[in-house]
Formats: structure tokens, C-alpha cells, sequence
């Protein structure tokens, strides 16, 4: 066995093993969990860049697998597998741990447990990405949803405890009604292999499942789609994600929003679109329209939001209702056979779920920061603070600007390549009008940007802040902001850095 | 080493060799505490008679190929005539009753729950309770199966009300004894229906006899009126309203044993009667009796987990959990296939760690001074972190949440509602029913864990707990294995599948 097969366990391992560490640091130790927790994150950083630096042809080599269960007829077995749709998660966790990690740095309030569960969501959230075993990748699934829980009814705000126990109620059942669509896709698969034992891995129900009835397809794609749509989140199963990431403590919210909604879209194409094509045809009308109402529905109600962050929760839903747009256009493209549309709608939704992990983890770090900085979040409260933290005022400015899409940095491309692809869709569709839509969201979410920032940066200075107690940005936030503006930049002055790796994994797609 | 020392010494009553010893354990218990009188004494005693028996059980499960003709007690011609049979499927279910009685017997005398006078007729009345439920899985026909219930039951009466000093207990066995004799009068009388009707009593015979006859009047009469009878045993609803009584006045050691033992006693009765009598019969029509099932199934978990959430008790909430378990268990009787028998019995066993754990926690938490309210729970991880935290496994377990024990079991268990070896079944809509459900249960359960880490401990109260260590082992053994069999469970899910498999073909 070399090497190269035991990255992607170790992937999960070593985080784990940070976790378990971590939460013994307790007492006198304490002081040194923070240092522990980030060494391990980095560990973990280096493992995911050994796999980035590899070329995307040879991903091949990092597979690893191992029997588990092989009982009562039922297969289960340690598959992790990496590719081109799930590198760049990988990397975007790995990346977004070691951040929040040195953000959270000032952690008083038992610090080992926190650190532990933030180590811990890493475990799950890897997990996720990486095995391709269905009974795996729904344990993993369900493993990065308690330490979250646990994150904001402990370090949450004054709400956390209702907040925690709606997402994880919400969360929870949204999986099990995944769970009895994996069982009966599963199970359908076995009896249509004419096998006695049951095999759980991916490679066994893709192959087997194309050959099944597209009735079928299409019922049990309505039941992994909701488990996954509710992840994501969709309008209209949103309703838990901006009570979650207003209360949760914003190392969560940063998780929350930059990784942990990208396992609902990373599902929707890992299991929905690669495994069940013949649905794809019927539902891809169904997907387009969710992803539309999100992305004006997130993008309206921004604008009466007086949280900040209240206001980047519901940007995320317009955002990820982008991502939805592009998978439902891949899924219009494969049922009509158009290889370019399928190729173009899986990139973007791919490259846009890595840009919304990269600037929605800016965007909470700069609330979280206002709310430890300023003692609030409120938008009302604040204003003209450009002149009084200008250091802050510059990132809140540059994690606003690319969210809305300006050229030159990451969102632009995510927005441009996602709306071309819909153009593509709409157009044999004839329902051009669509596109007044797309545009309209684009409109609003420009302008809830610059209102907000026009009324917490700049015009006349607040009176309702008491100013002795504010501060700019420390070292360490600089730094950990700075690290996320210079990969914003970096990937949209040169988005091919990260689209290289997705079109591998989307030219395979355009074959079928 | 193999099986022929039991059957060369043993002969033809190597069948119920693990029960002899129990028996024997029995009977000296009240002179070991009369000569002794020391509690340590007899729970010594006891524990050593169930782990023999446990050790002969194993090797006889082990070997049980190779006995041949001595696993029938008596043989085919003798007086007994195959009264009792062991099968892989009795020495499990032998095995299931045997830890669960291993970690009663354990905790008992360290219980001050548990009543210092007659401690030797209570060690005595857990053997022989153990004893009747090892006789039902062995037990060939009806007849065997109901004097064991029977020696279960009586034992139990008396187990509940020997919890003196509390006037719940005495409610508690009034409700028990009362329920428990409508649960016998109604069984019998559907013995005789059945008997009437089918002209045997024999399990191996009623299906043979059910083709051949088919449906009459008496027999559909018996079958429900049987249903009805062992339907409390497993306080499945409608037939459910003693058991939250019963576990919250009896001890908790005792609500353990009647949780996790009696209970499964009863389904494996219903495995035993209904489900060798039914499966695979095309010639007459089964489908009524599987929607029986099944809707009996769908009405406890439902009941058993909404009701659930009213509770303030924790012993009472645990109660309501089983019950809904029950119903969890009872999707193998509506699906009938030997893949959901499987993960019936997987389910049994998890359940036995699990709710044991968390009913064992309880009873060390009422020794350590705390109530049974969920509120006196508030703030458990401060004064006692790993007592919580072995709680918060148990629940989570219980709730079905990965890589835990409980997850496992429902799995295979739900799974097999959606698979019955070929296309995707029928019942699905059991398994959504389940599914729901387990949702329902997480919001309980969840209630329990942020009192125990979220709520702050009340005034007065903010010590750290100390509880007899004995709770901490039966405890530890329970955590383990809630992991253990989550992470890896094929030593014992093949077992399973090897029991579901040589129940519905040796019959």
C-alpha cells in the first residue's frame, strides 16, 4: 500500500484525531488548544494540497478501499474517492477550517470543546465529500450536523437553543427521507443486478441504476432531492438557515454558509444527476424554478434585513438558488442530449459552489467581526464607520463587491457562466422572458449591497454607537480576511485556477 | 473442544442445559442470602450461575451443527417428544436474555432502590424470570410457550411490588397483575381457538394445518384474541397503557429487565408463532393478518413517540420509547421476509444496550440523589460528565443518529420494509411512517441532552454526583457496545441473519 492511498482517510482521520485531543485540552491546558486544533487543520490543509497539486487525470491513484460490513447480505464498504467535483470542496473545507480556526483565536468560554467541535464538523464534512459508499456518505452526512448543533446551543446567540434544535429537527428529517430514497435505490439496483448481497457503493447503483424505470428514477429522485434541497437551502425549505446562521457563533456561520450548504448541491449532482439519468428530463422545469424563486426570494427579502447578518444568511439562499439554475439547465441539457449545455451548467454550478464558499466565508467573518468589534450588527446602529475603522470598512467593501458579482473577482464568473448556461437552456425552451428574473435578482443584490454599505460606512457619523469600545480589525482578522480577499482576487482574475480541475470532471459528463 | 462433553454427560437434555443451570441458581439463591445475609453474596452468586449459563449457551451456538438429534430435549420418541428445541434462533435470543439479566443482577444489589429484605427471593425471581423467557424461544409449541410467559410473568408481578417503600410499586403491580391476567385469560383462550381450529398445537404443525383448513371463524377469532394477549407482553398499542405505569413505580433495575428482556420475550413470540405460521403462504390469503401488523406497528411507534413528548418523568419517557420500539420491531411481522426478521433481532439486541444504558443511568442517577423529572437532569455534564455524556450516546442511539448502535439496527430494520428480496416492496409507506417517527423521537430525546448540557444545574444541586461503581461497569459495557456494534456490527448482524434464516426453515 503506498501513500498515495492512505491522503484521503487521513483527510478524515486527521482531523478527527485533532478533535479528540482538543477536547481533553480543558483546564490549565486550554491555552494551548487553539495552537493544537490549528496544527491539525493545517495538517489537513497540506493533505488536500498534495491532492490539488496532482493533475486531475491522475486523481485516480488517491482511491482507497476497504470491506467494512459484509453481513446479512448488506455491503458496506470504505470507499473514498476524490475527482473534479470534489476537490475543490475538499480544499475549500480544508482552507475555511484553518481560517476560522486563527479567527476564533479569542474563544474564552471553554475553548477545548470548541475547537473540538469545530475539528469535528471537518471530520463530517470530509466525509461527506470523499466517500463514495452510500451508507458512508449518509453516516458522514449525519455526523457534521450534531457537533454543528451543539456549536450554536452552546456559543450561539440569545436565540441559539430554538435556533439549534430547529436546524437540527429540520436537518434531520430532510436526511431520513433522503435515507429511504438511498435504500430504495439501493435495494433497487441489487434486485435489478440479480445479486444476493446488497452493495452500497456508488459504482454499483450508477451502473445499475440507469437501466431502471423512469418512473421510479423520478419518485426516488423527489425524495433524495428534498433531503438535499433542504441542505441547500431552497425556498421554500429555507426557513431554518437564517434563524441557524444568525444565532451561530461565526466560526459556524462561516462553516455553515461556506461548506456545509454546498453538501446539498454537491448531493443533488453526486447522487441526483450522476446516478438517476432518466429523471432528469422531468425534473429539470421543477429545479429551474426552485433555483429562480430562491435567487429573487433570498435576493428580496436582503433588503428589509437590519441584521447584517441576518442579511448575508438570506444572500446565501439567492446564491445558492444560482447553483440550483445551473444543475436544473446540466439536467435539461442531458435530457436533450446537448453535451455543451451539460458541460457548461455542471462547471458553473461547480465553480459557483466553490465562489460562494470563498465569499460567504468572507462575509461572516466580516459580520462576525462587526458584531465583536462594534458590540452590534445592527445596520440601523451604524454609520459613516468608514472613517472610524477604515481597515474594515475596506474588506466589508471587497467581500460586498465580489458577492454581487463585480468583474475581476471570483463571483463574476460564477453569475456569468451560470447565466450563460441558462440563456442556452431557455432558448429551444422559448421562455426568454426567464431571463427578466435572473437579472432582476442581479439588480436587487446589487442594490442591497450598496444600501448596505452606504448606510453602515458612509453618510454622517452614528451617535448610537458608543465609539470607546470600537475597534478595527486586529492582526490576526486582518490576516485571516486578507488570506480570503487574496484568493477571491487571485481566482477571478484567473478563474481557470479552479475551473481546470471541474472540467475534467464535466467533459466526462458531456460524453454521456 | 466441541458440544459431545455436553451430550455425552447431558444426553437428550443438553437442549435446555443453559436453564438447568439457572434453575439450579434459583433455587439456592434464598439459602445463599439465608446463610450469608450479605447482598454481595447472592449477586455474586447469581452473576456466576448466568455467566455459566451464558458460556454454555455460547458454546452450544457455537457447536450447534454438529449436535445433531440432542438439540431436541427427549428426543423424538420420548415423554417430552421435542417439547423444546434449541435453535440457533433460541440460543440468540437465549444470549440476548442472559446480558440483559447479567446487567440487572449486577446493579441490583447495589440499588437502593431495590429492597434489602428478601434480597434472595428477588435474585431468585430474576433467574427464574430469565429462565421462563430461555424456555419461550426454545419452546416448540404453544403450550411450552405459554407456561414459560407464564413463569415470566409471575416472577414479574413480583419483582415490580418488591420495591416496598414506594406506593407507586404498589399501584405499579396492582396495574401488572390485573393486566397481566387479562393478557393470560385472553392468551389461552386463543390457544384453544386456534387449537380447535387447526387441530395442533405444535409451531412446526400450524402452518401445514393453517394451509390446509384455512381461515374460520375460530381461528381468526384466536389469532386476534392471541395477538391481544401477547400484544401487552410487548405493550404494543392499543394494548400499551400499563407499561409507563409499571417502569416508573417499579426499580429501575427491575424497569430494565422489563424493557429490555420481557418485552423482547413477547416479540420473539410473535416471531416464533405468527410469523413461522404465516410467511410465504400463497395458498390462503395473509395479507389481513400482515396489515394487522402493520398498522398495529404504525399506531405504537406513532403513539408511543408522540405520547413521549408530553412526558416529564424520564422513566416514563422511556417508557413511551419503548413502546415506539415495539412498533419499530413490529415492521418484520407486517413485512415477513427473513431480511426484516434480521433486522428485527439486530434491533432487539441494540435496543438491550441502549435503552438498558440509559435505564441503568437512571437508576445510578436515583442512587446518586437525583429525581427521575427531566428537570432534575439540568446541568448532568457539569456534576457528572461522563454519566451525560454516556446518556447522550444511549439517546442519540435511540433516535437513530450515526455511527451509533440504534442507526445500525434501523438501517437493516427500516431497509427491510423497502426491500423484500426483490423489487422495491410494498410497504414503503411503513418505512416512511418509521422514518417520520424517528424524527418525532429525536425532539424528546434532544430535550434530555440540553438539559443534561445546555440547562445550568438548579440551586443547591450544583455538586458533583457519586454512585455506586458497580453502575459505572454495567454503564461502561452499555457505551461500548452502542459504539461498537454501530462502527462494526457483523459479528453480530450475521448471527442475526443466520437465526432469521434457521427460524423460518427449520420450521
Amino acid at each position: 500500500m503506498d501513500f498515495n492511498t492512505l491522503i484521503l482517510p487521513l483527510l478524515i482521520l486527521v482531523p478527527l484525531i485533532g478533535a479528540v485531543l482538543t477536547l481533553f485540552m480543558g483546564g490549565n491546558r486550554a491555552k494551548y488548544a487553539n495552537l493544537v486544533a490549528l496544527v491539525f487543520t493545517l495538517i489537513t490543509l497540506v493533505l488536500s494540497l498534495v491532492v490539488m497539486i496532482t493533475p486531475v487525470g491522475e486523481l485516480d491513484k488517491f482511491n482507497f478501499t476497504a470491506d467494512w460490513i459484509n453481513a446479512g447480505g448488506l455491503k458496506m464498504s470504505f470507499i473514498f474517492v476524490v475527482d473534479g467535483l470534489s476537490i475543490l470542496m475538499v480544499f475549500l473545507t480544508a482552507m475555511l477550517e484553518v481560517l476560522v480556526m486563527a479567527f476564533s483565536y479569542k474563544q474564552s468560554d471553554r475553548p477545548n470543546y470548541f475547537y473540538a467541535l469545530l475539528l469535528a464538523i471537518e471530520v463530517g464534512l470530509m466525509g461527506v465529500y470523499l466517500s463514495a459508499d452510500y451508507f458512508l456518505f449518509y453516516i458522514m452526512w449525519e455526523v457534521s450536523l450534531i457537533p454543528m448543533y451543539f456549536l450554536i446551543s452552546w456559543y450561539g446567540g440569545p436565540r441559539r437553543h430554538y435556533s439549534a434544535i430547529k436546524f437540527f429537527i429540520y436537518t434531520h428529517v430532510a436526511s431520513l427521507i433522503m435515507l429511504i430514497g438511498i435504500f430504495c435505490m439501493v435495494f433497487e439496483s441489487a434486485h435489478l443486478a440479480g445479486s444476493a448481497t446488497v452493495d452500497f457503493s456508488f459504482a454499483f447503483v450508477k451502473q445499475w441504476m440507469a437501466g431502471a424505470d423512469s418512473v421510479f428514477q423520478i419518485l426516488v429522485f423527489a425524495m433524495l432531492f428534498f433531503g438535499f434541497a433542504v441542505k441547500m437551502p431552497a425556498v421554500p425549505f429555507h426557513t431554518w438557515l437564517p434563524d441557524a446562521h444568525v444565532e451561530a457563533p461565526t466560526a459556524g456561520s462561516v462553516l455553515l454558509a461556506g461548506v456545509m450548504l454546498k453538501m446539498g448541491s454537491y448531493g443533488i449532482i453526486r447522487v441526483c444527476i450522476e446516478a438517476l439519468p432518466g429523471a432528469l428530463g422531468s425534473w429539470q422545469y421543477i429545479v429551474i424554478a426552485i433555483g429562480l424563486v430562491s435567487m429573487i426570494y433570498g435576493a428580496y427579502a436582503c433588503i428589509a434585513q437590519r441584521d447584517l447578518k441576518k442579511m448575508v444568511a438570506y444572500s446565501s439562499i439567492s446564491h445558492m438558488g444560482l447553483v440550483m439554475v445551473a444543475m436544473g439547465a446540466a439536467m435539461g441539457g442531458a435530457a436533450a442530449g446537448d453535451a455543451n449545455l451539460v458541460k457548461m451548467g455542471i462547471e458553473f454550478a461547480i465553480f459557483q459552489m466553490f465562489a460562494h464558499g470563498l465569499i460567504s466565508g468572507m462575509l461572516f467573518l466580516v459580520c462576525g467581526t462587526a458584531g465583536h468589534n462594534f458590540g452590534t450588527r445592527e445596520i440601523p446602529l451604524m454609520g459613516g464607520m468608514a472613517g472610524k475603522v477604515p481597515v474594515y470598512a475596506a474588506f466589508m467593501m471587497f467581500a460586498f463587491m465580489a458577492s454581487l458579482g463585480l468583474p475581476g473577482l471570483i463571483g463574476f464568473w460564477g453569475e456569468f457562466g451560470i447565466i450563460a448556461a441558462f440563456y442556452q437552456w431557455i432558448e429551444p425552451n422559448g421562455m426568454l422572458y426567464l431571463l427578466v428574473i435572473c437579472l432582476l435578482s442581479l439588480l436587487l443584490t446589487a442594490g442591497y449591497y450598496l444600501w448596505a454599505m452606504q448606510r453602515t460606512l458612509f453618510g454622517r457619523l452614528t451617535t448610537k454607537l458608543d465609539f470607546a469600545h470600537v475597534h478595527d480589525v486586529d492582526r490576526v482578522e486582518a490576516v485571516v480576511l486578507g488570506v480570503l480577499a487574496f484568493a477571491i482576487a487571485i481566482y477571478g482574475f484567473w478563474p481557470d485556477l479552479a475551473l481546470s480541475y471541474v472540467t475534467g470532471y464535466a467533459q466526462a459528463w458531456a460524453v454521456i | 473442544m466441541d458440544a459431545s462433553i455436553f451430550t455425552n454427560i447431558f444426553g437428550y437434555y443438553t437442549a435446555i442445559l443453559p436453564m438447568i443451570i439457572m434453575i439450579i441458581g434459583a433455587m439456592v439463591m434464598p439459602a445463599v442470602y439465608m446463610l450469608t445475609k450479605k447482598r454481595a453474596a447472592v449477586t455474586a452468586v447469581s452473576l456466576v450461575v448466568v455467566v455459566v449459563s451464558a458460556v454454555i449457551n455460547l458454546i452450544m451456538l457455537h457447536y450447534i451443527g454438529t449436535m445433531g438429534d440432542y438439540i431436541y430435549l427427549g428426543g423424538t420418541s420420548a415423554t417430552f417428544s421435542g417439547l423444546f428445541v434449541y435453535t440457533s434462533f433460541a440460543g440468540l435470543m437465549i444470549m440476548l436474555f442472559q446480558i440483559v439479566a447479567f446487567f440487572a443482577i449486577l446493579v441490583s444489589g447495589s440499588s437502593r432502590e431495590v429492597t434489602k429484605l428478601h434480597f434472595g427471593a428477588y435474585g431468585a425471581l430474576m433467574l427464574i424470570a430469565t429462565t421462563g423467557m430461555m424456555f419461550v424461544v426454545a419452546a416448540s409449541d404453544l403450550i411450552g410457550i405459554f407456561v414459560g410467559v407464564e413463569a415470566v410473568s409471575i416472577s414479574s408481578y413480583a419483582l415490580v411490588t418488591l420495591k416496598r417503600a414506594d406506593p407507586r410499586a404498589a399501584e405499579a403491580g396492582v396495574k401488572y397483575v390485573i393486566i397481566g391476567g387479562l393478557s393470560t385469560a385472553l392468551t389461552i383462550y386463543g390457544i384453544s381457538m386456534v387449537y380447535g381450529s387447526l387441530g395442533t398445537i405444535a409451531l412446526d404443525g400450524l402452518q401445514v394445518a393453517f394451509v390446509a383448513k384455512g381461515w374460520t371463524w375460530g381461528l381468526v377469532i384466536g389469532i386476534i384474541t392471541m395477538i391481544a394477549g401477547y400484544g401487552f407482553k410487548i405493550a404494543a398499542a392499543p394494548f400499551h397503557m400499563w407499561a409507563p405505569d409499571v417502569y416508573e413505580g417499579a426499580a429501575t433495575p427491575v424497569s430494565m429487565f422489563l424493557a429490555t428482556g420481557s418485552k423482547k420475550m413477547g416479540l420473539a413470540v410473535f416471531f416464533k408463532v405468527f410469523l413461522v405460521m404465516f410467511i410465504g403462504v400463497t395458498a390462503v390469503k395473509v395479507e389481513p393478518v400482515q396489515y394487522l401488523f402493520a398498522i398495529i406497528a404504525a399506531v405504537s411507534m406513532t403513539v408511543g413517540n408522540v405520547v413521549a413528548i408530553a412526558q416529564n418523568n424520564i422513566k416514563r419517557m422511556l417508557a413511551y420509547s419503548s413502546i415506539a420500539q415495539a412498533g419499530y420491531i413490529l415492521i418484520a411481522m407486517a413485512v415477513m421476509t427473513p431480511y426484516a426478521l434480521t433486522g428485527g433481532l439486530f434491533h432487539m439486541f441494540t435496543h438491550v444496550f441502549m435503552k438498558g444504558g440509559a435505564f441503568l443511568i437512571v437508576g445510578a442517577l436515583i442512587c446518586a440523589g437525583v429525581g427521575e423529572k427531566i428537570s432534575d437532569y439540568n446541568g448532568l455534564a457539569r456534576r457528572s460528565p461522563l454519566m451525560a455524556f454516556a446518556m447522550m450516546l444511549f439517546l442519540f442511539s435511540l433516535a437513530g443518529v450515526p455511527p451509533l448502535a440504534g442507526f445500525t439496527s434501523k438501517f437493516v430494520l427500516f431497509s427491510g420494509a423497502i426491500y423484500d428480496g426483490g423489487a422495491v416492496s410494498t410497504w414503503v409507506w411503513l418505512a416512511f411512517i418509521a422514518i417520520l417517527n424517528s424524527a418525532i423521537s429525536l425532539y424528546y430525546y434532544v430535550r434530555v441532552i440540553k438539559a443534561m448540557y445546555i440547562e445550568k444545574p438548579a440551586k443547591g444541586t450544583e455538586g458533583k454526583l457519586s454512585y455506586p461503581k458497580v453502575f459505572a461497569i454495567a454503564i461502561a459495557l452499555c457505551a461500548i457496545a452502542v459504539v461498537v456494534l454501530g462502527i462494526y456490527p457483523n459479528f453480530l448482524l450475521e448471527p442475526c441473519a443466520t437465526a432469521a434464516k434457521d427460524l423460518l426453515g427449520v420450521f
